[in-house]
């Protein structure tokens, strides 16, 4: 009998039985700019589960837009889902006092809530390198934690040559190219070639067709991982992506599954999460 | 049974910007059709919108031609200039199998309202041709509320509709323009956007589009078979609804 490939199963199915996705760039909460219909940690997870996605990395919108309301937005919605859910701590340098607060805390909460940080440098108008950002550089390198960066092709604050500085500098901190740098790809995957501890992420890479073929032909997929923005983006839309663009189901496997993974087994256990 | 797919928004041909493998032909468009198992499709030439509707549509015209799953669309300009708008321009649209327009106002650097198009569109509105807007390719929001409060009933399919989610801008539409319907090419995108849109306004204003080649078909395609919708309605938009328009259409 002919083998199902992953297409096949995932239109029939809509999920996958022996692979588990997981998503590395979420949200949650509503936003000023955008209506969503399901934003709440509720509906976020039953979805997660119609579609087969075995944990969510996320950042909560409160916890990088409004400082009245910060981390706690993230710690409250993990503890309700402890298996399903991690949280990046939000970063947001333009509150030095609050950052303090949160880095000094995030022992507490570390493999029990948060596996890394999250910057949003091109909202919070401040360069991946400025030297506000550097207490949180300092830990995420000493802990060896994922940083999630917003990046984006030509951006004044997280695009190629500031992600260079900091990747250079940092060596040991996993940072994740949230959006790959959008536009500027073949810089983005010069980085990925040039340091070993970059990881390029899929969100609003995967609305465009022939960015992730280049990416896999070009650097390989080991250190490419799938994201949604989610709530923002549809899982059966992003998976759908990844399945019709033109790479193996061998990549396809690393980069929904098995790169993620290998990043997240650093800091928690799956088995047990 | 097996969802049979009608795309409603496809373009061939090599755009100015280059994309990864683009149809160029009917044969490589209808091929692109069958590897998605997508039935038929209504389609557009690239060149329409960046070289000119007039050598754009003259491509389509010759490329469709003996394709019976393709149907084509055509890019209309300002009636006075006489380019593309002809007297004999709706017999000419039928001999050629043209099931629809569209129009990129603001590339092609027109006002698509009624000053311009008054007589032209009620026309188009009587005979239920489908004029194809793409919020991501030559008209803004603006422009379309602005083509709507001049031409309440013309039936129009909005394409494209942006990365960002559009229910602010698209609710109201619906709401207040019956012949207002939603493609999917980035409606789907939006996590629950396409499930919330049908339970609002119901599955017959939403149309099937893959936005190929600029975006994967599997994405609309998955989000149609998978989102949380009844039977009935994933037939409407993954085909029926489409089906409906064209044969809507009056000679």
């Amino acid at each position: 009998m002919k083998k199902e490939n992953l297409k096949e199963e995932f239109y029939k199915n809509g999920r996958f039985k022996r692979l588990p996705v997981y998503d590395l760039h979420g949200h949650m909460g509503s936003l000023a700019a955008i209506h969503f219909p399901f934003p709440d940690t509720d509906s976020m997870v039953r979805e997660m589960d119609k579609s087969g996605i075995r944990m969510l990395v996320f950042c909560h919108h409160s916890a990088l837009l409004s400082p009245d309301i910060g981390n706690r937005a993230n710690i409250e919605a993990v503890r309700r889902y402890p298996e399903r859910l991690r949280a990046y701590c939000g970063i947001n340098p333009n509150y030095p006092e609050i950052m303090e607060k949160d880095l000094k805390s995030f022992g507490r909460y570390y493999k029990d809530v948060y596996v890394g940080l999250k910057f949003l440098s091109d909202y919070h108008s401040c360069a991946i390198t400025d030297a506000r950002y550097e207490k949180a550089w300092d830990t995420a390198d000493g802990m060896g934690l994922m940083v999630l960066l917003h990046t984006w092709g030509n951006s004044a604050f997280n695009g190629p040559e500031h992600i260079r500085k900091v990747a250079g500098e940092f060596r040991n901190a996993r940072i994740l190219l949230g959006h790959s740098c959008h536009g500027e790809w073949d810089r983005a995957i010069a980085l990925l070639k040039d340091f070993p501890n970059i990881y390029l992420e899929l969100c609003a890479v995967l609305d465009e067709r022939g960015f992730v073929e280049k990416m896999v032909a070009e650097a390989g997929h080991e250190r490419i991982v799938f994201g949604t923005d989610f709530p923002w983006f549809s899982y059966n839309y992003y998976i759908g992506a990844v399945l019709g663009a033109d790479i193996t189901d061998e990549a396809r496997t690393g980069i929904l599954s098995a790169n993620a993974e290998r990043l997240l087994s650093e800091h928690i256990s799956l088995e047990n999460a | 049974m097996k969802l049979k797919f009608f795309d409603a928004n496809l373009y061939v041909g090599k755009p100015t910007k280059a994309v990864y493998k683009p149809a160029v032909s009917a044969e490589e468009a209808i091929r692109a059709l069958d590897v998605q198992g997508i039935e038929k499709a209504l389609i557009w030439h690239i060149a329409q919108h960046d070289l000119s509707p007039v050598e754009g549509n003259r491509l389509l015209s010759g490329l469709i031609t003996g394709q019976k799953r393709l149907y084509g669309c055509w890019t209309i300009l300002p009636p006075q200039t006489g380019e593309v708008i002809t007297l004999d321009f709706f017999d000419r649209m039928k001999k050629e199998r043209i099931a629809a327009l569209r129009a990129f106002p603001d590339i092609h650097r027109f006002m698509l309202n009624r000053v311009v198009f008054g007589s032209f569109l009620d026309e188009a509105g009587e005979r239920k041709i489908p004029l194809l807007l793409s919020l991501e390719k030559g008209i803004s929001w603006q422009g379309v509320y602005g083509l709507l409060k001049d031409f309440p009933d013309l039936t129009c399919v909005l394409c494209d509709i942006g990365i960002w989610g559009a229910d602010r801008y698209t609710w109201p539409l619906l709401e207040n323009y019956g012949n207002i319907y939603l493609e999917t090419s980035l409606l789907a995108l939006g996590y629950g956007q396409l499930e919330a849109t049908v339970r609002k306004f119901g599955a017959e204003r939403i149309i099937f589009g893959s936005g190929f080649p600029e975006r994967y078909p599997e994405s609309s395609i998955c989000e149609v078979l998978h989102a949380d919708i009844s039977e009935a309605a994933r037939r409407k938009i993954a085909r029926e609804n489409m089906e409906n328009l064209i044969a809507g259409i009056k000679s």
